[in-house]
């Protein structure tokens, strides 16, 4: 067999094993994305042949004409803000109390996951019953204690919608970065705990100089996984409220699935898409980088 | 008390330690409060319309209203979006995992010139929203003339999950030792063997545990299926619960019996497969 073709089968050999993975995602990932971004310099309304380029149009129309688009882009940021602190802080918590020597550990860990992998929109569904102006158990539960000023119409009230919503995501979320924290606390070394408490250090001692160290990595995953889960908060807000009332719980990525999906302006919609793709990219791209690095040190 | 005679106390020490035992006492009333939804849940689901609306919302349910699950199940289609979500999860859980593996496998043992490249393509995908992009995919999906098609929502989940599976199944891949496959390699045999006959079986543990989490995933997903599947033929579960909520909201008993069995399949899996959970999420988020 000639020397030059020996070289070169084995790398034909790697694109053919990297073929149908790299088709499919270019074709159904990566192409939509791209389309985004032509659509939202467009006009088209779902059953013309044709779009029509229309510069930055759809741009301008979205952040001076549109009523509807703040209001969505400060709820976004409000819940991905919060999104971030709140449920991992409890995460945070749950994990470094269930590192502890403490009986029912397992059982009570199942507890905390079981929502995470429930579907969301059953999630949606369960809270939406217990809001539930008349029979549902949040006000029931007021009734009984006698607080009957403090009932609301949780989901129903513009004021409140919003929160109401956001306690039924963090009830579901709680579990997935308490999971990721206690894999995170597997990590930190055993001996160099007993060496800090051989040392004198206290129970704050080791938590503030060895733990919490140790745990920056793990940090940093949960901190952009969380925040890329909020910034694609959908099915939650979808079955709860549908962005209602009075758009008061409108959410960027719902806000673009309802201009092109049930308005038929997809342009709009398209430029939606891009803010919130932007907002997501300077967000990950400087983690995307730390990964490959780390990747990289591996190998 | 066996089980507590070790517990409360800290390493090396034989005292009670009294922070632990506050603690594991707040523990077990959040723990309290997180169940709360579910009892209440099954609790309606057990009850007739009239007792919903007549007794307080804590009763435990008297007379065992069955019958609300078959209602639900006969109202709700589940037999049409059971079947709908078993088709779609049983091609498109194993298919995917397959060419993410062959993929990861290329791109972690063949020197190839575009691995670097490649391999950051595909870290990029697993930071992609899909939920930011649905009339896009909506749009690709009609150009192939697949709305409400199995393919034409398999193929957007392969393309979402992919990135994940390929960036876990290369780091496991690429601490691989070198030896193995290089003496296969000399022995003449094809990378296509290597990776059928060493790497796919090796990858067992890793494969398992990313079949357990794309199940479950794939099971409950919802705003993909909403913007592709449109014919109600064509829904799966978290649809028909959609569809279910809007129609027969007051029909209580039937809507949390209906929550039940939407649930329940993903929920055994989970308490059946809980190890494989934590290993398939943090085997590559995660590493030292």
């Amino acid at each position: 067999m000639p020397q030059a073709s020996q070289s070169a089968r084995p790398e034909r050999q790697g694109y053919v094993l990297l073929a149908p993975a790299l088709i499919v995602y270019l074709l159904f990932a990566v192409y939509p994305m791209i389309d985004v971004i032509r659509m939202s310099f467009s006009s088209w309304n779902g059953l013309s042949p044709e779009a029509r380029f229309v510069g930055l149009a759809n741009y301008r129309a979205i952040v001076t004409q549109d009523p509807v688009f703040w209001g969505a882009l400060r709820n976004t940021i409000w819940w991905t803000a919060l999104a971030v602190i709140l449920p991992n802080l409890i995460s945070f918590g749950l994990a470094l109390a269930l590192n502890q020597n403490i009986p029912g550990k397992s059982s009570l860990r199942v507890v905390f996951y079981l929502p995470v992998i429930i579907a969301s929109i059953a999630v949606a569904t369960i809270w939406k019953w217990m809001y539930d102006p008349f029979f549902g158990l949040f006000n029931n539960l007021l009734m009984q204690m006698g607080l009957d000023g403090w009932i609301l119409d949780w989901l129903g009230d513009r004021k409140v919608a919003l929160w109401s919503v956001f306690v039924a995501h963090v009830w579901q979320s709680v579990g997935f970065s308490m999971v990721l924290f206690l894999a995170g606390l597997q990590g930190v070394s055993a001996t160099l705990v007993e060496a800090a408490r051989i040392d004198g250090a206290g129970r704050w001692g080791v938590f503030r100089y060895v733990t919490l160290p140790a745990l920056k990595p793990t940090m940093m995953v949960v901190f952009v996984l969380s925040l890329i889960n909020s910034l694609k908060a959908f099915d939650i807000v979808y079955g709860m409220t549908g962005g209602g009332p009075a758009q008061s719980t409108q959410m960027l990525a719902m806000w673009a699935y309802t201009q092109s999906m049930q308005l038929g302006v997809f342009g709009r919609g398209a430029a939606v898409s891009v803010v919130l793709l932007l907002i997501t990219l300077v967000i990950v791209l400087p983690y995307i980088r730390w990964m490959f690095r780390r990747e990289e040190m591996a190998r | 008390m066996t089980l507590f005679s070790q517990a409360f106390r800290r390493v090396g020490s034989a005292k009670v330690d009294p922070v632990l035992v506050a603690l594991w006492i707040s523990l077990i009333l959040l723990a309290l409060i997180w169940i709360t939804p579910f009892v209440f849940i099954v609790f309606t689901a057990l009850k007739s319309n009239a007792t919903v609306m007549g007794a307080s919302a804590f009763m435990p349910p008297t007379e065992l209203a069955f019958e609300n699950f078959a209602a639900a199940w006969r109202r709700g289609n589940f037999s049409t979006t059971a079947f709908n979500g078993v088709v779609i999860t049983v091609i498109k859980v194993p298919l995917g995992l397959f060419i993410s593996a062959m993929a990861a496998y290329a791109l972690a043992k063949v020197p190839m010139r575009m691995n670097k490249a490649l391999f950051a393509l595909f870290l990029f995908g697993t930071m992609l929203p899909f939920q930011v992009m649905l009339a896009p995919i909506f749009r690709q999906v009609n150009a192939f003339g697949l709305i409400n098609t199995y393919p034409g929502i398999i193929l957007p989940y392969l393309a979402f999950g992919i990135p994940y599976q390929v960036f876990i199944l290369y780091g496991f891949f690429s601490a691989v030792p070198k030896e193995l496959s290089e003496a296969a390699r000399i022995d003449g045999a094809s990378h296509f063997t290597i990776f059928r006959r060493i790497f796919l079986p090796i990858s067992l543990p890793v494969l398992s545990a990313l079949l357990i989490l794309d199940f479950v995933a794939t099971w409950n997903e919802f705003a993909m299926a909403l913007v592709i599947l449109q014919d109600p033929k064509m829904w799966t579960l978290p649809l028909g619960l959609m569809s279910f909520q809007s129609q027969f909201s007051s029909d209580y008993g039937e809507l949390n019996a209906a929550i039940i069995m939407t649930v329940l399949p993903a929920a055994l899996v989970y308490l059946m497969f809980q190890r494989y959970f934590v290993a398939g999420l943090t085997s590559g988020a995660v590493k030292e």
